[in-house]
């Protein structure tokens, strides 16, 4: 089954569980092969003029049914950085006790120093590497933002399950790679300094709602969450107003033509 | 590797320069790997000003070579005069057309000049979609490391003898990188008096 | 689904099973490329970075400086060259640590091949050039495939676009295909000066982007060179003021600290 670049996860879920109870596939020791199977779809986020922000609706969807309707997709990384998730959401959970586990041990160490947005970072895609490496992939692509608390300079991250690293302005996972993509750049790329918190979260719930007008795992219902030199924050769920008016005439396919 | 548009290699190239146009050929016919013959040319004569470089399916390349005069013949004998190069392209691209879902395995380019002694290039799939470009264009097994040569050498407006000189560089060029193209090369520069045709010593491996 | 073979008691798979095996590489596109001269060498590359059709990013830098006198330029899949890059880096730092000097060219190359080769059955997937002075202050271009065979030469393509390239350098570097006249002789391969060799390795890139989708962005020449301030009277490529150029930043080493040793020009290419 072919995915797209940037999606982790497909619709058809665990179609062969069946299968693995009577028969002897898998034998090879090096397969840990492992598909996603409660799934989030987007995550975007883009620069703006005093940090980054990122949006991800609270959907978590077990192939083509909506199966939880309030999942947290995006967690605070320490006081400056935050972490979006698509892919699967058992794994996404699992990185977040890696993470609490590094954060808790830097803290214990109580040298003054605190990770950065950029050393979180570091340190995420190298789990995710040698995870690929071990032929035992982490099905999630992360988007990583933050403010460095030290000099104020921004960041945003994307690593996946092969290790794939970049950063830019404006990131994309998922569907939001080919729907939200083109809008974030076009808005954002070139006036990352100027544009105001305002704007930029109006982009992104724009986007958000293009995202759930297209893709069909999405929610109306959506986070978004900002870092600043002040420290991160998080909002609460809420929706966008949609309009449906250009479906009015439609009657749909087959016998229902009229 | 049972690839039959790369079944016998070959390349071919045009440049279009100023009050001229060149187009060149490398003479290799292989079978895979195997070299056939050193002595295949791949550009055809049409009118004392147009001619035709095919690349891809040898066995193709002939039948083409021969529907391509019968139309010619008809064409004369119908206008009673000689066709246009632009029109001879529209001809090559609906003579591939006719087989659609069941191609040639060629891709022909053009190379001459009108009426007016005005250059004139153009190129075409193995379905015959149309490419007039303004500068060169390209085709067969080095097709890409003759895109590289000629995207570097080529400029606007080249005399008759200073195009020779840059399409044989970038002919030459590509076909020391491409395993099914080589063996000796041929350069036809045409010009409102005269074609001028050279044929290109190259490496023999 | 299962089904069962005649005249067999045994239950049989009939078709495989459903669900893709992970897919471990990926490939990023881009291209790179090197040429060096009798006393400077330029390793370049293009800063985009792709999966598919789609561009991740416009700006990922794919040439790592190693030291004053070695630059690693990485192409193929972005991940393992990365990996592949900090344990090089980290090989380094030991070298240092142990000898009390930077390890000389020929012998990165030589642990390149080696790092390489010891991931034979799972291999990186990355193509490498490696280009800067020999222990003569020779420029010099080491091409590696991604298991580990390599040899030294006087230029390089690879990647993406190494076929619209490397043609192109084989005739204005290597000048194949040219030979002297009474009027003009033929320079020898190797001979040619920094300002020169960097027009062609600009003109092999836009060239690229022309012709190549994965190719474009922006363009990251590394020069590395004998300093100016080493010599006393700057001579050769030394003497080449490359600030004047524009888009220039000099990179200071991180082990002798040289300033002006490796320096990186910027360039813009197209971004469609």
């Amino acid at each position: 089954m072919n995915y797209l670049p940037g999606q982790t996860w497909s619709s058809q879920p665990a179609q062969h569980h069946h299968q693995f109870a009577s028969a002897s596939y898998n034998t090879d020791p090096s397969a840990h092969t492992s598909q996603p199977i409660v799934t989030g779809t987007s995550v975007i986020a883009i620069r703006f003029k005093d940090g980054v922000m990122m949006a991800t609706d609270t959907l978590a969807s077990y192939g083509s049914l909506a199966r939880f309707m309030d999942i947290k997709r995006i967690e605070k990384v320490g006081e400056n950085t935050i972490l979006g998730a698509s892919g699967d959401m058992s794994d996404w959970q699992y990185v977040q006790h890696t993470l609490d586990k590094l954060m808790l041990r830097e803290q214990n160490e109580n040298d003054g120093h605190i990770l950065s947005p950029s050393q979180i970072y570091a340190y995420l895609a190298r789990v995710m590497y040698n995870r690929r490496s071990k032929m035992d992939p982490i099905w999630n692509s992360f988007v990583l933002a933050g403010v460095d608390p030290k000099d104020g300079s921004p960041f945003l991250g994307y690593v996946d399950l092969l290790g794939t690293t970049y950063s830019a302005s404006t990131i994309a996972t998922g569907f939001g790679l080919h729907l939200a993509q083109p809008l974030l750049r076009k808005a954002v790329e070139g006036r990352e300094d100027q544009i105001e918190e305002e704007e930029a979260k109006r982009i992104l719930e724009e986007c958000m709602k293009v995202l759930f007008y297209r893709d069909a795992r999405s929610l109306n219902r959506f986070v978004i969450a900002t870092v600043t030199k002040e420290g991160s924050k998080i909002s609460e769920p809420y929706s966008v107003p949609t309009s449906w008016g250009f479906a009015e005439m439609l009657r749909g396919y087959g016998p229902q033509t009229q | 590797m049972s690839d039959i548009t790369t079944l016998n290699g070959g390349s071919c190239i045009a440049f279009k320069g100023k009050n001229c146009v060149a187009i060149a050929c490398d003479l290799r016919l292989g079978n895979q790997a195997l070299t056939v013959a050193c002595n295949r040319d791949k550009v055809f004569k049409i009118t004392d000003k147009t001619y035709l470089g095919m690349t891809g399916l040898a066995s193709d390349v002939d039948t083409l070579r021969s529907a391509f005069r019968y139309r010619l013949n008809m064409y004369r004998m119908k206008e009673e005069r000689e066709i246009e190069p632009e029109t001879f392209a529209h001809l090559v691209s609906s003579t591939l057309y006719e087989k659609r879902f069941g191609p040639y395995f060629i891709e022909p380019i053009i190379a001459g000049l009108n009426s007016n002694n005005e250059p004139f290039i153009a190129a075409a799939d193995l379905i015959g979609c149309l490419n007039f470009a303004k500068d060169f264009v390209v085709t067969g097994t080095a097709s890409d490391k003759l895109f590289g040569m000629a995207e570097g050498l080529w400029e606007p407006d080249l005399g008759p003898e200073e195009l020779f000189e840059s399409i044989s560089q970038a002919l030459l060029g590509a076909l020391e990188r491409d395993a099914l193209s080589g063996w000796g090369a041929i350069v036809r520069v045409i010009t409102p008096d005269k074609v001028i045709e050279r044929t290109l010593q190259s490496r023999q491996d | 689904m299962l089904g069962l073979q005649p005249g067999s008691s045994t239950v049989v798979p009939t078709s495989a099973p459903v669900g893709h095996r992970f897919e471990p590489y990926d490939s990023n596109g881009g291209s790179i490329a090197a040429v060096c001269g009798k006393d400077f060498c330029i390793i370049a590359s293009d800063t985009r970075q792709s999966t598919g059709y789609s561009i991740q990013t416009r700006y990922k830098p794919k040439v790592f400086r190693l030291n004053d006198k070695a630059t690693l330029a990485t192409n193929g899949f972005a991940a393992d060259a990365e990996a592949m890059v900090s344990r090089i880096r980290q090989r380094l730092e030991w070298y240092r640590h142990s000898h009390g000097r930077s390890m000389p060219l020929h012998a990165i190359a030589r642990m390149i091949s080696t790092i390489l080769y010891g991931k034979r059955f799972f291999p990186y997937y990355v193509y490498n050039i490696l280009g800067g002075l020999d222990e003569e202050g020779k420029g010099a271009v080491y091409s590696f495939d991604p298991v580990g065979s390599y040899e030294r030469e006087f230029c390089r393509a690879a990647g993406a676009a190494q076929s619209l390239i490397q043609p192109f350098l084989d005739n204005q570097i290597m000048f194949k295909n040219q030979h002297s006249t009474p009027e003009h002789t033929v320079p020898k391969p190797g001979e040619m000066s920094l300002p020169d060799v960097l027009k062609i390795v600009m003109d092999s890139f836009t060239s690229a982007t022309e012709r190549h989708i994965e190719v474009g962005d922006g363009l990251e020449m590394f020069v590395v060179r004998t300093p100016p301030s080493a010599q006393g009277e700057a001579i050769g490529a030394a003497s080449v003021d490359l600030k004047a150029m524009g888009g220039v930043e000099a990179v200071g080493g991180e082990d002798e600290q040289e300033e002006g040793a490796v320096m990186v020009i910027r360039r813009e290419l197209k971004k469609d």
